[in-house]
């Protein structure tokens, strides 16, 4: 009742009414990217686009599939105006969908024809293989599997650890989806249940090999190597198996970048595109994040050659298979996810 | 004497500035079983009921029952007994102790999980989960059971003693049936905080019904299933806070009175003393300690700490401007709700108080979802902007400011607010002038418990907060969810320092208060 209590009341009223009408932290930059891919190789490649061009770039964090559904979802009114991913997957959905805009021939120019959307609509800026990361204190390299299928056997049983919410694992799933069939690939899928550890995520997995607590682990070769590039290959006791047999276990996926048909800021997407399928940009990814750029001009710094890479045939357009769907239901009926 | 309300007036009719705004928050309060029926009906029955019923259900109801059932009996024995042993005996250094045991209640359980994770990797699954969750939760025993062992009526110890009961018949007889108010509120906390879970549960590798519905939100974007794993999860809310009416039921026999708590006579623990002061020294230690100086150690040698002054004072304005910006929103949602409560019992009053603690045992996930859906749907402004993200923190936070406005409420007498009425004052005037004045403190530490939560927030956070802003707990998450355990420890500290303000004001309250209520 006291004056002071009543003051302090209408402050109260006073700093909620502010908070509420107040939401500075929402500003527009010039460009909004929803970002599916890792952090620090993103930011880095904006930090020098917003140095060359003064176009400001806001970025939100998030999983691809998630990001992809979300602007299905916001519509015509997305606030987004590219969207990164680490699989081409959620990228092939949307041009499904009809929501992408046609990139501009200096950005599609940039890449080869086969890591981009025919019509234009998507770009891959980067590529990965599938490879097996292996402990040397608990295996050795003649002792691994020479393809995935193998993994079904039951003398693999706790041996191998594998990431099922991982995109690239999914991009697995659907390839053998497509080249084996479905029965096939649910048989696969069981196996792995029964005989693999499953873990949160690619670094964690890799974690625990490098630790020993598995002997090995199905993974994205970038992991591996950018610890290498940290630490040193030597100092690690785990190291990289690529099974070299055209196997599902080599496949090559791809992450990739779209402009948003709904984007307010078109003119300065496509320079952010033309931009991350530079020699300059790409090198900033690469360097960053030790995957395959797909501008072949750039320097990998003592990656496993990508010409030396052997994926599976007939992997780089899945065609019905390409929207990731049928892997996904193939996991829920499995009961993974 | 607080025990029963014997001033309430069915008769009178509700006022229409009381009925609007809480009609106006049973709606909102009722948006996420809207969605999660508009979801279900989208994908249609068959095909729900075919999420429903299959194996991996079953396997994420035995994994999350476990997990509840064996934290929450755990957490209750300890939170019980280093309530006991400081209330009750002459362990020295009480107050320190006091400090000490609940200093673990800030420290958010995902960052106490990484901390343990990053020491010891194998703790990963059921184990390490156990561990892990046990010492975040048991203050939440320790706290009200202390409280009420303060408030205690020495008197009837006295009695029992002279009856010829000993020690330990006097604590089962006498004791702890009046402990069971205090004891089943903690317990029953414990119990729907495992059920919404996430962060703490990610790290170490356990699958919940809460984890599920982040993998199937974040990978297979899949609302349909999503939603019946929400509709299943729902169920067990409902189940849990069942048990708890059952067993309020069943202790209503003692009566919580609220005696003149006296000096109670310490035990002397004689040769267990030491004993005692090592089982104290070893849960801090494990609780509070191995967080704390994990985090110092990361602080001071990670690897990937690059120490980003400007990013992270950003996160920190963001975070206490959201946490307090939340908190205020979530006080006057209640107000309303709790008036009603206790001034106008009646059906609808019950149904409106009761809502929003069936609303806050769901994951935060499931409000942002629900609130992303409308808001793109009938509110576009308003997404992806702060102000819903306000509304979702107090959605889910409620029953907290609720709960602690309610208890300074029933002890404020109607008769002043009657007096000034008659005095020609209009109601709202009345509530502004007298009785708000009156239940400040409630107010308060209603304030501060919002407060702490958001925090800690991640999951409704990830999904609502506008594009580009990070808080102190996105910010660790997404330096953890990659191991970068350097990078993510000055977050971890500011977090855990500003978490601690609160839990300070509201064990210090705890001190100076004899009431069970706190």
């Amino acid at each position: 009742m006291s004056n002071a209590r009543r003051r302090s009341l209408k402050l109260s009223t006073l700093a909620l009414s502010t908070m509420l009408l107040f939401s500075p932290l929402s500003a527009n930059a010039a460009l909004t990217i929803y970002n599916g891919q890792h952090k620090t190789a993103t930011l880095a490649l904006i930090d020098a686009f917003t140095e060359h061009t003064h176009i400001k770039v806001e970025t939100r964090q998030g999983s691809s599939n998630e990001l992809a559904h979300q602007i299905v979802e916001e519509g015509k009114r997305s606030p987004a105006d590219i969207i990164y991913t680490e699989e081409s997957t959620p990228l092939i959905m949307l041009a499904n969908q009809g929501l992408l805009a046609t990139l501009d021939d200096q950005a599609l120019n940039n890449i080869p024809a086969e890591y981009r959307d025919q019509k234009g609509q998507w770009v891959g800026l980067l590529a990965r293989s599938r490879v097996i990361a292996y402990n040397k204190d608990r295996t050795a390299t003649d002792k691994l599997p020479t393809s995935v299928y193998d993994l079904t056997d039951a003398k693999w049983k706790d041996q191998f650890a594998f990431v099922k919410t991982s995109g690239a694992f999914q991009k697995q799933l659907s390839a053998m989806i497509k080249l084996d069939g479905r029965e096939q690939a649910k048989a696969w899928l069981e196996g792995l249940q029964k005989n693999g550890k499953e873990y949160r995520n690619n670094k964690a997995a890799l974690d625990a090999v490098e630790r020993g607590d598995i002997p090995f682990a199905l993974i994205n070769n970038y992991y591996w190597d950018s610890m290498a590039r940290e630490q040193g290959a030597d100092k690690l006791k785990s190291g990289l198996y690529f099974m070299g047999t055209h196997d599902l276990g080599d496949l090559i996926t791809v992450s990739g970048a779209a402009i948003l048909k709904s984007s307010n800021n078109l003119d300065e997407a496509q320079q952010f595109m033309a931009f991350a399928t530079s020699e300059a940009g790409q090198q900033i990814l690469t360097d960053k994040s030790a995957q395959y750029p797909l501008n072949s001009k750039v320097d990998t710094h003592g990656l496993k050659p990508f010409s030396e890479l052997t994926p599976p045939n007939d992997t780089l357009d899945l065609g019905e298979y390409s929207d990731g769907k049928a892997a996904i239901e193939l996991l829920q009926e499995v009961g993974l996810l | 004497m607080c025990s029963q309300v014997t001033y309430k007036n069915r008769t009178r009719p509700i006022p229409l500035g009381l009925m609007v705004p809480v009609i106006l928050l049973v709606l909102l309060t009722s948006l996420p079983l809207l969605y999660i029926i508009i979801r279900a009906q989208e994908a249609g029955w068959s095909h729900a009921m075919s999420l429903i019923f299959r194996a991996r259900v079953y396997q994420l109801l035995l994994n999350t029952l476990q997990l509840l059932a064996v934290v929450t009996v755990l957490s209750t024995l300890i939170g019980v007994t280093t309530a006991w042993l400081l209330e009750r005996t002459d362990v020295p250094k009480r107050k320190l102790w006091n400090a000490l045991v609940t200093l673990p209640f800030a420290v958010p359980a995902f960052i106490s999980s990484y901390s343990w994770i990053s020491l010891l990797p194998q703790l990963e699954g059921f184990g390490g989960a156990v561990l892990v969750l046990t010492l975040c939760n048991y203050p939440l025993v320790h706290l009200p059971v202390a409280a009420a062992l303060r408030g205690m009526d020495p008197a009837l110890e006295e009695t029992s003693r002279s009856l010829g009961f000993n020690r330990s018949q006097t604590f089962f007889k006498v004791i702890l049936p009046q402990l069971r108010p205090a004891l089943y509120g903690g317990a029953i906390l414990i119990a729907l905080h495992m059920l919404a879970e996430f962060g703490a549960l990610a790290f170490l590798n356990y699958e919940t019904f809460t984890t599920a519905i982040f993998d199937q939100y974040y990978v297979a974007f899949d609302g349909a299933s999503a939603a019946m794993l929400t509709l299943v999860l729902l169920l067990l809310c409902l189940m849990v806070i069942g048990l708890e009416l059952l067993l309020r039921g069943k202790a209503n026999y003692a009566i919580e009175r609220k005696g003149s708590p006296g000096m109670q006579q310490l035990i002397k623990l004689g040769w267990v003393k030491p004993l005692a002061v090592f089982a104290l020294l070893a849960l801090v230690t494990l609780a509070a300690g191995v967080p704390l100086g994990i985090i110092g150690f990361w602080l001071l040698n990670g690897t990937s700490s690059v120490f980003h002054g400007q990013e992270v004072w950003s996160a920190l304005i963001t975070t206490l401007s959201f946490g307090f910006g939340g908190a205020l929103l979530a006080i006057v949602f209640a107000l309303p709700l709790v008036f009603l409560a206790v001034r106008y019992q009646g059906r609808l009053s019950i149904m409106a108080e009761r809502l929003p603690y069936f609303i806050h045992s769901l994951p935060g996930l499931v409000i942002g979802l629900t609130l992303v859906f409308f808001a793109i749907r009938y509110a576009f402004p308003f997404y992806q902007t702060s102000p819903l993200l306000l509304i979702g923190y107090a959605m889910l936070y409620l029953p907290l400011a609720q709960s602690s406005i309610r208890a300074a409420l029933i002890q404020v007498s109607t008769q002043l607010e009657e007096m000034a009425r008659s005095l020609g004052k209009n109601a709202f005037s009345v509530f502004m002038r007298i009785t708000l004045p009156l239940i400040a403190p409630g107010v308060g530490a209603g304030l501060a418990l919002v407060f702490l939560q958001i925090m800690k927030e991640l999951t409704a956070t990830l999904l609502l907060r506008p594009t580009g802003v990070d808080t102190l707990a996105t910010k660790v998450w997404e330096h953890t969810a990659n191991a970068e355990y350097g990078a993510s420890a000055p977050y971890a500290a500011l977090l855990i320092l500003v978490s601690g303000l609160p839990v300070y004001l509201l064990t210090m309250r705890s001190f100076t208060r004899n009431t069970a209520h706190a």
